[in-house]
């Protein structure tokens, strides 16, 4: 990784993942997964249920630590940093559950006011408050900012918990599953949504996904995961090529 | 079985010297200390309220049939703050937290970790432990010792007057007699003795709460254990706390 000011350029690995072991209650979830993304790339997770997809997020966040191998952000062994360096490296990220996991007991406003008190600590309670209304604004939920969590809608969650993870303009983000249990017309307006950050800021991106229409909207790359082993990894061009591969052709196909 | 058990107490042992020792250090989570403060403290008021009150009148009404046999129904007015003030206020304000406070914590934190919002606390690069744990093991702490002083003052009421139905009896007399025979020594120690039981409570609750992960069986199992195991430890831990307060305070052992 270059390191020009902090911030490397497009080509580099933003997130690297070497030789990769996880288990789970004895279970493999990942078995010795490589692969890199680089700065500004958007790479979107393909892959069945329990295959490994959404403990890879987890990985490179360092909710999880790896069994073996080495999971870089920016460089930085994520199983081996402190608290303040976790830290240091979550301030670039943001992440969207699953589920949005939005604090329930605390106001649309508050989840997202939460980590700028935080982590921006030179910021004024009236610019928190302004930061906090224009990323609303931006999902769509600028009048909702008063609103307790239960109070809103799958969809309106899921906007709300990309509201939060993008509340700190975060360098990389990590979605899972932004448009699982949504309608076609919902899950459209989260994929316009991420192109939109894409296109306003550089940003890596990671996204797992089952939705193949959406991730060729928005994916650079493909990784394609089963059983916890890297089935392909590629451009979606690059994919398509291996038609020899019956079981990656029907994870990447539209049909 | 055993050995289980004493892993249990180990891991909520270290569990509670965490909570202990962060709490001394910054950030302090202020706001959100207010609002366990008042959940805790508020939200269980009127439960507080209605026990001290009813338990008054039943302690008065049992107590009075036992002392008219020895012609001492004088004594009535003592022998309740007394034993609202050693034993019945801080136990039983304890229990009602257990029941009330602890299972809500347990469940709640069984639901957040459940739900990934404690996860979600950490990738926001927030302590989660300090933000949920160490609050409410603050306000659980703070808040029984000031419960306790509802259910004592509540339950005399109650007893005041049961008494005056019965014999008419007036209220400066009545408080007059309740307090005659009270020293510092038998109200602050059990007081503070409450103190340790909201940190055991919120302890123990915050560990179940905090340490599952097993959906929605998780939260069943948390809130039941919260309730059960604290419960279980408040009473064990008064055997020790007033063995203790005997020893400091040798007057109030009579």
């Amino acid at each position: 990784m270059s390191d020009n000011g902090g911030r490397a350029c497009k080509g580099d690995a933003a997130i690297a993942f070497e030789q990769v072991d996880k288990e789970i209650n004895g279970r493999i979830v990942l078995d010795s997964v490589s692969f890199s993304v680089g700065y500004g790339e958007t790479l979107c997770i393909l892959g069945r249920s329990g295959a490994g997809k959404s403990v890879t997020l987890k990985l490179m966040i360092g909710l999880l630590k790896a069994d073996s191998g080495r999971v870089l952000v920016e460089g930085k062994d994520m199983a081996t940093l402190d608290e303040d360096g976790l830290a240091k490296v979550r301030r670039k990220m943001g992440f969207l559950f699953q589920g949005a996991a939005l604090l329930d007991s605390f106001s649309l406003s508050q989840n997202l006011a939460l980590p700028l008190h935080r982590l921006d600590r030179g910021k004024s309670p009236d610019e928190i408050k302004r930061a906090v209304e224009e990323t609303l604004r931006q999902v769509g939920l600028g009048k909702d900012g008063e609103k307790m969590p239960s109070a809103l809608s799958g969809g309106m969650q899921k906007r709300a918990g990309l509201a939060r993870a993008l509340v700190l303009r975060p360098e990389i983000l990590l979605a899972d599953e932004p448009t699982s249990a949504l309608d076609r017309i919902t899950a459209g307006e989260i994929d316009d949504l991420l192109m939109k950050v894409k296109a306003e800021r550089p940003t890596t991106m990671v996204i797992v996904t089952h939705d193949i229409h959406g991730a060729r909207k928005i994916g650079d790359k493909f990784a394609v995961f089963d059983q916890g082993r890297l089935l392909g990894f590629g451009t979606p061009q690059e994919l398509e090529s291996k038609q020899d591969n019956r079981l990656l052709q029907e994870f990447i196909s539209e049909r | 079985m055993l050995g289980s058990a004493f892993d249990a107490i180990g891991r909520v042992t270290l569990f509670g010297a965490k909570a202990l020792r962060d709490a001394w250090s910054p950030p302090f989570e202020g706001q959100y200390l207010l609002i366990q403060l008042y959940q805790i403290g508020v939200g269980s008021f009127l439960l507080i309220v209605a026990a001290g009150f009813a338990l008054g009148v039943v302690m008065t009404l049992h107590t009075r049939s036992t002392l008219v046999q020895f012609g001492a129904t004088a004594a009535l007015p003592a022998v309740q703050s007394l034993a609202f003030f050693v034993e019945i206020g801080p136990l039983v304000t304890a229990l009602l937290m257990a029941g009330r406070v602890g299972a809500g914590i347990g469940a709640q934190l069984a639901n957040m970790r459940a739900t990934e919002q404690i996860d979600a606390i950490e990738t926001l690069s927030v302590d989660s432990f300090k933000l949920l744990v160490v609050t409410r093991v603050i306000a659980c702490t703070i808040m029984l010792p000031l419960l306790t002083l509802f259910t004592d003052a509540t339950g005399i009421l109650g007893g005041f007057i049961s008494v005056h139905m019965t014999s008419h009896l007036s209220w400066t007399l009545y408080l007059q007699r309740a307090f005659e025979g009270v020293t510092l020594a038998d109200f602050i120690p059990p007081i503070l003795k409450t103190a340790v039981f909201g940190y055991l409570i919120a302890t123990i609750s915050c560990f179940y709460g905090y340490t599952t992960n097993e959906g929605s069986d998780g939260v069943r199992k948390a809130a039941t254990k919260s309730v059960v195991i604290s419960s279980l430890v408040v009473i064990l831990a008064d055997v020790i706390l007033v063995k203790c307060i005997f020893f400091l305070f040798p007057e109030s052992a009579i």
